[in-house]
């Protein structure tokens, strides 16, 4: 009798203390470390960008970033003592970081989002990334670049490879930006783009498609595979400067218009648009950089993160996808 | 060609023949047992192609029927959202060991592909036609991939949860890996042609190393076997480099066809066999050859040695030697032929006495009756004189003296003619050896020429000497052979009674010369020109027909030849050639 006491006293001896800690982990407190991976390597600590309230304390180029909280900082010290950054880190490794626990930040990409365990906060941003086709020099013929853009099965890849991430795009930048972007087709019409290149020589319907970030692959293969329902023979390249057709994402850095526009059309090459006061204008002059095919937008995609269960205080990212870490802390060591 | 050389031909052929035959029989024995044996060797290849296909078969089946148990299978079956599970069939062929394998959604759609993850959400109608693929076995399969298509061993399991259905198709390539797991005899090869593409394609042929070098080379029979649909026979190459090969149709689910299966077979050893029996056989004829020009030689002396003797005797009586004799030796059919040869020579010395006796009694006869017919002539008018002279000197002694010296002149003439008459018959009789000396034939032709002339010209013959300048002199007696001219031309005035034209020429020989006498006269039958030389002999109302036997016999004396040429009507020629 007396043993069973004794473990029935232990028991709820356990759950006071448990209750305690529970109790102490929600409120905010100073100190410790944010480890944060990016599968990005910039040159400079500028391209990189530093987080609010942290100054840089230690670079090394193409590895690592340590950011200090500083003490001066306008909006008061962030919680975070550091903020620790590992670069170039794939999606895959960054997932598998945060699952053993020497990650607290990540990127993630779809594959990774359906893979995350149970606990993780995920962080999405609004659609800030344009997935786009871009056609070099090489392929003259407007034909095949519309046979192309008609040929691609958005929704397929958006559902599936995109696990609907972001949204279905014909337009270079996101509808909650513009509001008209949903004026841009986007449907495939393979008929119609079978019909475009059906007199062609087989030369002019083989194409080199490259996709410049390697967790893209996958939607290059698919749509490899949608252009040879097209007639059109695409062979899926490691990312060369002599591939005929890359498939790229643009960052929309701008929360206005005519800036994202601007800036959009520079990151995919094309020319630049004109000015433009009105909704109108800039629908006419969206319009006019997407004519002749030489850019095909697919998806504006959002940026994901996932944060370990011991982050507190999100989310560490605004809509635009910049990182907010200042209102964040770390639980335990 | 001599009997010698014949025999020899006859034996080398028989062996030769022989060996042949016996070569040509053991090579194909040779090669209907290196056949029949590769034969079997191909239905032991093609048995363990069969064996080997259905145990990959049946494991394919298991695992495909292992993932269609599998949890993952189940959830997948389960959840309502396909498109989380689109790197999973990937994930499932690596654990399984499977080179293909699609899960697929009741409508058809790919959920998931492990050989082309970028084809999900398209439709694989194949899978929804059929009704029940629990109960089906593996099959060849024509897989489309991401570069290009592939000849795989497929099985498909299906699993249902509710209203909801998946398909689970996995398999294995056929490939060089597979071809590998065969056991193979020495000299044998197995190659796959994956048909994949309607046109030929060399590189879908492979071997145990992967495509082959030569592929291209098969094309004609890959090609039958595609329009045959049955599996069918050919050589490739020549010499020991030849390989045989047997093509068996690899049909797929639908009965079309997938592959080719070529089990090639080389001929090396075969060829080499036929060569060492080929070369044995030249030996064993050689042999044979060397061994028939020995027999040959050994036969011939038994044999042709006693033909030859009998050919040369049979030469000697041709020679005149009608009395040679062959020595008989042995009882065989040249003994025997021997003996009828001497039998035939005895006849034949015999008989030509007899004729020789028989010729010379008709030559005394005839000798007689032309001495009768010569002398009567005369002795007729000498009768006549006389009794007229015995009439006169009893009835008119007055006239006697005159009757006496008429008749005593026509008894000197009758007289002249007689003695003239036996000279003749004399000359023919005591006819002299020639007197052999270097002559010009052609001054001789132009003398003789000369004194026949007055002759020609009362006859009213035209004469024409046609002499060779070449003419080389020849050893003759000019005095006889003068003669034998004359007799010659005096011969063609007579057969020219109305005139025309006396040719005499000359023609150099290799080895002599030749003299013709042409006359355009009456000519003669061959009748009379077979009997022209022979004594007493003549087609005129006058003369002793001795004329021409004295020329045959000089031209005879002086080892020449005499012919005649004759056409009736239109002239004769004789052609006398003196060596």
């Amino acid at each position: 009798m007396w043993s069973r006491w004794f473990v029935e006293a232990r028991c709820i001896a356990a759950a006071l203390v448990l209750a305690a800690a529970a109790g102490a982990a929600t409120r905010p407190h100073y100190g410790g470390t944010l480890r944060v991976e990016t599968r990005q390597a910039p040159p400079s600590p500028e391209v990189l960008g530093t987080p609010k309230g942290f100054a840089l304390s230690i670079w090394e180029t193409g590895r690592r970033a340590v950011f200090t909280a500083d003490d001066n900082a306008a909006g008061g010290r962030p919680f975070l003592e550091t903020v620790e950054i590992q670069m170039a880190r794939s999606l895959r490794d960054q997932s598998v970081d945060l699952e053993l626990g020497k990650a607290d930040v990540v990127e993630l990409g779809p594959n990774e989002l359906r893979r995350l365990g149970p606990g993780r906060t995920v962080w999405s941003s609004s659609p800030v990334r344009l997935m786009a086709l871009v056609f070099g020099p090489r392929v003259g013929d407007a034909h095949v670049r519309e046979a192309l853009a008609l040929a691609v099965d958005r929704t397929a890849i958006h559902s599936v490879l995109l696990q609907r991430q972001g949204e279905i795009s014909g337009a270079l930048l996101p509808q909650w930006l513009t509001g008209y972007a949903f004026l841009f087709s986007s449907s495939a019409d393979v008929p119609r783009a079978r019909a475009l290149v059906a007199g062609l020589p087989a030369a002019a319907r083989s194409l080199t498609l490259a996709a410049e970030d390697p967790s893209a692959r996958a939607i290059a293969d698919r749509i490899s595979v949608n252009a040879r329902d097209a007639g059109l023979m695409v062979s899926v390249v490691p990312p060369a400067g002599n591939a005929d057709v890359r498939l790229v994402e643009a960052r929309i850095p701008f929360a206005d218009t005519p800036h994202a526009l601007a800036s959009v059309a520079a990151a995919l090459g094309l020319n630049e648009p004109p000015r433009a006061a009105s909704p109108e204008e800039w629908y006419a002059a969206e319009r006019s950089l997407l004519e002749g095919f030489r850019a095909i937008p697919l998806f504006q995609l959002p940026d994901v993160y996932g944060a370990a269960p011991r982050v507190r205080g999100g989310p560490g990212i605004t809509p635009l996808g910049e990182w907010r870490f200042d209102s964040l802390w770390v639980e335990g060591p | 060609m001599t009997f010698r050389t014949r025999l020899l031909l006859i034996f080398a052929v028989a062996v030769a023949a022989a060996v042949g035959m016996v070569e040509l029989v053991v090579s194909s024995r040779a090669r209907e047992a290196f056949e029949s044996n590769e034969a079997h060797r191909v239905n032991a290849i093609v048995k363990q192609f069969d064996k080997e296909f259905q145990r990959r078969g049946e494991e394919i089946v298991s695992t495909v029927e292992g993932v269609a148990a599998s949890a993952t299978a189940r959830d997948i079956a389960i959840s309502p959202n396909a498109s989380d599970y689109v790197e999973q069939a990937g994930a499932l062929a690596s654990t399984n060991r499977l080179d293909l394998l699609e899960l697929v959604a009741g409508d058809g759609a790919i959920v998931s592909s492990a050989q082309w993850p970028a084809r999900f959400g398209y439709k694989e109608e194949w899978l929804t036609g059929e009704p029940d693929w629990q109960s089906r076995g593996a099959f060849l399969r024509r897989e489309e991939l991401p570069d290009g298509a592939a000849l795989a061993l497929v099985a498909v399991r299906t699993l249902a949860y509710e209203d909801r259905k998946l398909f689970i198709a996995g398999g294995r390539t056929l490939d060089r890996e597979f071809i590998a797991s065969l056991v193979l005899p020495e000299g044998m090869r197995v190659l796959l042609y994956r048909n994949l593409d309607p046109a030929f394609s060399p590189g879908e042929l492979i071997d145990a190393s992967g495509p082959i070098p030569s592929g291209a080379l098969l094309r004609p029979l890959i090609e039958q076997v595609k329009k045959q649909r049955r599996e069918v026979l050919g050589t490739l190459g020549k010499g020991a480099a030849a390989e045989t090969f047997h093509a068996l149709p690899l049909n797929g689910d639908r009965n079309n066809l997938l592959g080719v299966l070529l089990i090639g077979s080389s001929r090396r050893d075969l060829v080499e066999l036929e060569a060492t029996m080929l070369r044995t056989a030249v030996l064993v004829a050689v042999t044979g050859i060397l061994m028939a020009i020995v027999l040959s030689w050994w036969a011939t002396a038994r044999i042709t040695r006693p033909v030859q003797r009998l050919a040369e005797s049979a030469g000697r009586v041709a020679a005149g030697n009608w009395g040679a004799t062959v020595e008989v030796a042995g009882n065989d059919e040249i003994g025997q032929l021997a003996r009828a040869f001497n039998r035939m020579t005895h006849e034949l010395v015999e008989q030509r006495e007899r004729l020789v006796q028989a010729e010379r009694v008709a030559a005394w006869r005839e000798l007689a009756r032309r001495l009768a017919h010569e002398l009567k002539n005369p002795l007729f008018p000498l009768q006549i004189t006389v009794e007229n002279m015995q009439r006169a000197r009893a009835t008119r002694p007055e006239q006697f003296d005159e009757v006496f010296r008429e008749g005593t002149s026509t008894l000197l003439a009758e007289l002249s003619n007689l003695k003239q008459i036996i000279g003749r018959f004399s000359d023919f009789a005591r006819m002299p050896a020639p007197d052999m000396q270097t002559v010009n034939l052609n001054e001789l032709v132009g003398e003789t020429m000369r004194l026949v002339e007055a002759q020609l010209s009362k006859a009213g013959i035209r004469a024409s000497a046609q002499l060779d300048a070449r003419l080389r002199p020849v050893e003759a007696d000019p005095e006889q052979l003068t003669r034998v001219l004359r007799n010659l031309v005096l011969n063609a005035v007579d057969a020219m009674p109305e005139g025309g034209t006396l040719t005499v020429r000359t023609v150099n020989l290799p080895m002599g010369a030749r003299l013709e006498v042409s006359d355009t006269g009456l000519g003669l039958t061959p009748e009379e020109c077979q009997r022209l030389f022979t004594p007493y002999y003549t087609t005129k109302t006058h003369g002793t027909g001795l004329g021409l036997a004295i020329v045959q016999s000089v031209v005879s004396d002086h080892k020449g030849r005499i012919s005649v040429e004759s056409e009736k009507g239109k002239g004769t020629t004789f052609r006398i050639d003196l060596g």
